[in-house]
């Protein structure tokens, strides 16, 4: 991070990038990026439930445990552990959960369930995501990895990112970071036979979308990878004493196993790639203490899905240690070029997929819009307890699209989440 | 592509240099450096530097909202009272925009040094100050001997060993 | 599309920081970042809220990432 020449003026323009973050000036005084003067330790707890006119659908309980601590004043470390259970079940093919006519449905998970429910009954994960992080006078330096397991998906990365602010003043700052994650697929299909039913059904002419059955190997011994790689370049700029804004720009890179094992005629391309722009700014406010947080977010990707996310949120500190932050969120994307359109009419059977090289009916590569409503209150104690607690209501609608074709075939999608988190600091 | 992303490459390079220029037009108060006079309102009445003349004097900027000030009051406090006898003067100089806010931070963080409030930011400005806190060492002569950025328990004995050689020095 | 992408966003980020250095913006000086410093005006909120919505979200919709970079996947998209 230090730099190798003081003389900016001299520097070659046209530098790599990279080489320009080397060579910043750096002042006779030295500059302090100090690591956090406190650790924390933190729980939290969340509630997530969604539904579909008429039933219930996925329910998930997860626990998070996190710790960070400051290390010799130049170092942290930050460890986070996440449990969580998910119950329910996942549409077949677009909002239908049940049988189509002829294919016989064993439910998806390990622990048996209802046959005419697709995919889970009940469905544990584990992650744990850690990382150090070492600040030096003009930037920091991160090092990540993360780990998580289910019965049928273990994903692995690591990531680098670091910061290294350009100017004197502090006011102008510039993220560069970078990941890979490697992740493993052995869907618990059981040994009766998938819900593709390409084994043991007789739905001919919806074969030739499994092609990563080629080798003839049996449903319960299919296993894929993988692999995707990010990169992402930030610059975080000081605009007046109540402004600040940032700009990143992100690039990943994916290949492997992209389909959804447990859904009907899903056969999605095994490459993915995909970059977004997100934009944001926070803008204080001296009258009332409190802050306006702006983000929007452009994601387009090779399975020609393009998505706006816009958030705002509203964050009021109040007397007696009280904060409280409304939020809305708008979303709103296009449909997966190989997104096959609902068809109520012919249900309980799904549209026909003869011909195509790719297909899905999963209601998110849909065209949809989203809205979400939240509101948080969080309240510290003692100078270093903190309690929270945050319900939010999202609902999403093929109506609601901006920049899709929307599937007048697919039902309302609502869900709610609801948090509830206790920090101590030490 | 590649083409396109290297013209790309060569703005952003472009910018950033542009950047950097930026940075020079700051002014830092240098080793060796007279250190400018500055008379403010204290927690005790008027402070001023030129008063201190004679003595080695520990100037140091800071303000409530920064974490690391809070960390130096108890260090500040404990150097103030160890090398008194020899000579020693502390002067935080609070650069709250409110000094409302600073009083309450010091009903928090009690000091036994001297504290003055400037809450216009021309000392820190006069001083070139670069973050918060940041700490100028002024020799008994009134020149700046060592200055320095930041604070963390990591550099106390480096600060400690600074303030020891200039209350050494002839 | 992608490589449209890539582009729009490249130039949109040199013309943000070409505006933003000329402009002479970055005139705060340190002492007058009282506000800037508050909790509210950070860019990173409660880590494991965080953590748990962006999971929420790229398990629901067809978009995810943009903020940062790591994090594990899972079997919900």
């Amino acid at each position: 991070m230090r730099p190798v020449s003081t003389n900016k003026k001299n520097a070659v323009i046209g530098a790599a990038l990279t080489a320009v973050a080397l060579s910043l000036p750096l002042s006779h005084s030295a500059f302090a990026e100090s690591a956090p003067e406190k650790g924390i330790v933190a729980f939290k707890y969340l509630n997530y439930q969604d539904s579909q006119p008429g039933t219930d659908r996925i329910g998930v309980n997860a626990y998070s445990i996190r710790g960070m601590a400051p290390i010799a004043g130049k170092w942290s470390v930050d460890v986070t552990g996440t449990f969580d259970s998910v119950s329910g079940a996942s549409p077949l093919f677009h909002n239908y959960i049940g049988a189509p006519t002829g294919v016989t449905v064993v439910s998806g998970a390990s622990g048996g369930g209802s046959t005419s429910s697709s995919s889970i009954a009940e469905e544990d994960r584990k992650a744990v995501d850690m990382s150090v992080t070492r600040y030096f006078s003009k930037g920091t330096l991160t090092l990540g990895t993360s780990y998580s397991s289910e019965s049928d998906y273990t994903s692995q990365s690591i990531s680098l990112l670091g910061t290294v602010y350009l100017t004197e003043d502090k006011n102008t700052m510039l993220t560069l970071g970078g990941s890979v994650t490697h992740d493993t697929i052995k869907p618990n299909l059981g040994s009766s036979g998938d819900i593709d039913g390409d084994d043991d059904d007789d739905r001919d002419g919806h074969d030739e979308h499994d092609e990563h059955e080629t080798s003839g190997t049996s449903a319960s011994s299919f296993s894929d990878h993988k692999d995707i790689v990010t990169g992402l370049i930030g610059v975080t700029q000081v605009m007046s004493k109540n402004d600040i804004i940032q700009l990143n720009l992100s690039h990943a890179q994916g290949s492997g196993y992209y389909s959804d094992p447990y859904k009907l005629n899903d056969n999605r391309p095994r490459k993915r790639d995909y970059t977004t722009v997100m934009a944001r700014w926070n803008h204080y406010f001296s009258s009332t203490d409190g802050a306006t947080r702006l983000s929007y977010r452009y994601y387009t990707d090779s399975f020609g899905i393009d998505a706006h996310t816009m958030l705002l949120e509203y964050v009021q500190p109040l007397p007696s240690g009280f904060t409280v932050t409304p939020s809305v969120r708008l979303y709103s994307q296009s449909a997966a070029d190989f997104y096959v359109p609902s068809n109520p009419a012919i249900l309980p059977d799904a549209p026909d997929i003869t011909g195509l090289e790719y297909s899905s009916y999963d209601q998110r590569l849909a065209a949809f819009g989203a809205v979400t409503l939240g509101i948080k209150v969080q309240k510290r104690f003692a100078d270093d307890w903190l309690v929270d607690l945050r319900y939010d209501h999202y609902s999403q609608r093929s109506d609601w699209t901006i920049n899709g074709t929307k599937d007048a075939g697919l039902k309302d999608f609502n869900a709610h989440f609801i948090q509830v988190g206790v920090s101590k600091e030490f | 592509m590649s083409l396109i992303r290297r013209k790309i490459l060569h703005g952003a390079t472009v910018a950033l240099m542009l950047f950097m220029g930026n940075s020079n037009d700051l002014f830092a108060l240098e080793k060796g450096v007279k250190a400018p006079d500055f008379q403010l309102t204290g927690t005790q009445g008027s402070v001023r530097l030129a008063d201190a003349a004679g003595s080695v004097v520990y100037v140091d900027f800071w303000a409530s909202w920064c974490g690391p000030c809070r960390q130096s009051f108890p260090w500040m406090n404990e150097m103030q009272e160890k090398y008194r006898a020899k000579g020693l003067k502390v002067i935080a100089v609070n650069v709250d925009a409110k000094s409302e806010d600073a009083r309450k931070f010091l009903a928090q963080n009690p000091a036994k040094f001297t504290v003055a409030f400037d809450s216009k930011g021309a000392t820190p400005a006069h001083y070139g100050v670069k973050g918060m806190p940041s700490s100028f060492i002024i020799g008994r002569d009134g020149k700046v001997m060592s200055t320095h950025l930041g604070f963390n328990a990591s550099e106390k004995e480096k600060l400690e060993s600074d303030i020891k050689s200039a209350l050494e020095a002839k | 599309m992608i490589k449209t992408g890539v582009r729009l966003a490249f130039s949109m980020l040199v013309c943000f920081m070409g505006i933003a250095g000329l402009s002479g913006c970055a005139s705060v000086q340190p002492w007058e970042k009282q506000n800037l410093a508050k909790p509210q005006m950070t860019f990173e909120g409660d880590k494991l809220e965080t953590g748990y919505i962006e999971h929420i979200y790229s398990s629901k919709e067809g978009a995810s990432g943009g903020s940062g970079v790591g994090g594990g996947g899972c079997g919900c998209n």
